[in-house]
């Protein structure tokens, strides 16, 4: 459904985007994760034909970004890192104006209306005036503005900044509701356990060049090699990490805040195998256990490449 | 749908009208503009009333609606000329400013479509104020000498200087990226159309050539320049003739030192003097009348027009080009015509 290659992006002899390529099949919901100027604005703004790339080509559903603009607005609803919202018209009716921009017709403007209204929750503040809405609020006003002509891709930028936990909840439940509409959504963020949940692929951005990109799980795994146990000791860390390293499956022991962290490949074998070492060395181990590799690390781990 | 009809009447013309009048700005403004006009008209009228009372011919009465015409034709002008820029300058940038600009350009609105409908929004704001006036213009007509013809004229100058004005508002807001300068250059360039042409007349006017005069059967004209100035169109409207406006002698010091342009059966002519002492000039204004009964351009590019029929045509010529630069400047992703790539087949990603 979206396909981007080799996408390159400078201004003067800034580059924002260094070859970039990902691809996001139909009715996925793609996370697009990096920190703050990294390039994801700029990404999803040459998505949006709303930028030139400098090399590259983009194409949404098929339409090229940068030589069927018109194609790509059709098939696609953007909405952007902040509200653009209108004094002195209503909820309804800015969805109207917007309606009527992406030239629906007058007779089906009305039900488009009360049916997006109600998809995001605001059928009740229909008549309220838009700069008077919450910004929770304002934010589902816009998502639903983003889909007033049913487009088949959904590009959201940071949809979830700024947002309390409750509106975070429930913009995601209808980007939820979305997908099971057959809807193909990204969404770039940089709030990681929300996408974790949400996403079904992840693509990770840093300085204008994608780190690692695939199903979430994947791209997990591909960047958080082996599994992590933490140990505490009462006292002997040294003679611990003295009985780890010489065992052929850890990887790495490192101290991180007065617990020990080993890296180390195998299965939950492996690690009772560890934990059997420690005390048969005469170590008295106080905790013991698995971390997580989750998005966390792995989003950690291919953004710090760059800075060692 | 008919194509036409929808570049014209586009969903940003009725956003435009709901969002203007329900604000308390223009009630306010149009407000403002009837008690100035309408006092200007009252201040003018009682004058000429207490003038009238002690001594009251027809002629007189001519003269009075010439006076009250001439002064609410130029203060009018001069409203509309504060007020459109005001309404036109912030039109992009204002879209901007507000982050909404981005949303119209993923709609299937075109750019130029985007420019139209604010133009639209803002011209119907002014041709409304010039509908709340004709009542105070109505007032000319109870001491008669102004013809309805001339009314209608002089509405279509002010008309098209405001769109002028308006389309180069709108060129400033969509290549500025804030309202401010954007405003404080669309009132300059404004300055510059209105009033600064104008004043080129006055301090570099046409030479009459002092050699050619002698046997000329024409007046000159003023510099083609000054034609850009609604001002003077409505002068020429309103007075019949436009005077020695942008006219002066050669300063050859053989030939200067007087002369003068006669019309005798609508046929100017003008002379000049021989000169009184060696090395002396006159640089003055003439004095005379040169330009004959009408107010028809006496030579150059524009002979034989009517000063308005090239302020209109000038301003009209003026304000395309603006259109063109704003939908240029606006468009997201930039391109000449020439520059355009053909759509590629639909390509697979």
């Amino acid at each position: 459904m979206i396909s981007v290659e080799q996408l390159t992006k400078t201004y003067g002899h800034r580059t924002a985007l260094d070859a970039v390529s990902f691809e996001v099949p139909k009715g996925e919901i793609f996370g697009f994760v990096g920190p703050n100027g990294a390039g994801k604005t700029t990404t999803l703004r040459i998505l949006a034909a709303l930028l030139e790339p400098t090399a590259g080509r983009a194409f949404v559903d098929g339409a090229d970004v940068s030589r069927q603009p018109d194609r790509v607005h059709e098939r696609l609803g953007y909405m952007p890192d902040f509200f653009g919202v209108y004094d002195q018209l209503t909820a309804a009716e800015y969805l109207d104006f917007y309606a009527a921009c992406y030239r629906q017709p007058k007779t089906r403007r009305k039900k488009i209306t009360d049916d997006l209204l109600e998809l995001v929750g605001l059928s009740d503040r229909r008549d309220q005036a838009v700069d008077t809405l919450s910004r929770g609020l304002k934010q589902r006003l816009c998502l639903a503005r983003a889909l007033v002509h049913d487009p088949a891709v959904l590009l959201l930028d940071e949809p979830a900044s700024g947002l309390d936990p409750r509106a975070r909840v429930e913009m995601r439940e209808i980007l939820k509701e979305l997908q099971k509409m057959g809807k193909t959504i990204v969404i770039s963020s940089h709030i990681l356990p929300e996408l974790t949940e949400l996403c079904t692929m992840i693509g990770i951005i840093d300085q204008g060049r994608m780190r690692a990109t695939g199903p979430v799980q994947d791209v997990i795994r591909q960047l958080t090699s082996g599994r992590r146990l933490r140990i505490t000791v009462l006292g002997q860390k040294e003679e611990a990490a003295a009985a780890l390293k010489p065992l052929a499956m850890v990887h790495a022991v490192t101290t991180v805040n007065g617990a020990i962290e080993a890296e180390y490949e195998g299965d939950d074998a492996t690690a009772a195998a560890i934990l059997q070492t420690l005390t048969a060395a005469g170590i008295k181990v106080s905790a013991f256990s698995q971390l997580d590799g989750g998005l966390e690390d792995a989003f950690l781990r291919a953004t710090s490449e760059d800075a060692e | 749908m008919n194509r036409v009809a929808t570049a014209l009447w586009n969903p940003i013309v009725a956003k435009e009208y709901r969002s203007r009048m329900r604000t308390w700005r223009s009630p306010l403004a149009m407000s403002i503009y009837i008690l100035l006009l309408g006092g200007l008209g009252w201040a003018i009228f009682a004058a000429q009333a207490g003038s009238a009372r002690n001594s009251f011919n027809s002629g007189q009465a001519a003269s009075y609606g010439h006076q009250l015409f001439f002064y609410l034709v130029i203060f009018q002008m001069g409203l509309i000329a504060f007020v459109t820029p005001a309404l036109t300058a912030g039109a992009i940038s204002g879209e901007r400013e507000r982050q909404t600009i981005d949303l119209l350009f993923v709609t299937r609105i075109p750019p130029f479509s985007i420019i139209w409908g604010k133009l639209i929004a803002s011209m119907s704001f002014v041709v409304l104020l010039l509908l709340l006036s004709v009542p105070i213009f109505s007032l000319v007509f109870l001491f008669g000498g102004i013809e309805l013809d001339q009314v209608l004229t002089s509405f279509l100058v002010t008309l098209v200087a405001a769109l002028t004005l308006g389309l180069i508002g709108i060129a400033f807001s969509a290549v500025l990226p804030r309202t401010l300068p954007s405003t404080v250059a669309a009132y300059g360039v404004g300055f510059i159309l209105l009033a600064g042409t104008y004043v080129y007349g006055l301090v570099f006017p046409t030479i009459i050539d002092p050699t050619a005069v002698a046997t000329a059967t024409v007046a000159p004209a003023p510099p083609a320049i000054t034609y850009l100035s609604p001002i003077e169109s409505l002068v020429a409207i309103s007075d019949g003739t436009i005077g020695s406006y942008g006219i002066r002698y050669g300063n050859s010091p053989i030939y200067s030192g007087g002369g003068g342009c006669s019309t005798v059966g609508g046929v100017t002519s003008c002379y000049s003097a021989p000169m009184v002492a060696p090395g002396r000039f006159s640089k003055g204004f003439i004095s005379a009348q040169p330009l004959g009964s009408d107010s028809a351009i006496a030579s150059g590019s524009f002979m034989g027009w009517q000063f308005w029929q090239a302020t209109v045509t000038l301003e009209l010529a003026i304000g395309l080009i603006a259109l063109a630069a704003s939908a240029f400047f606006l468009s997201p992703v930039r391109r000449l015509p020439w520059q355009r790539r053909a759509p590629a087949a639909e390509a697979t990603p």
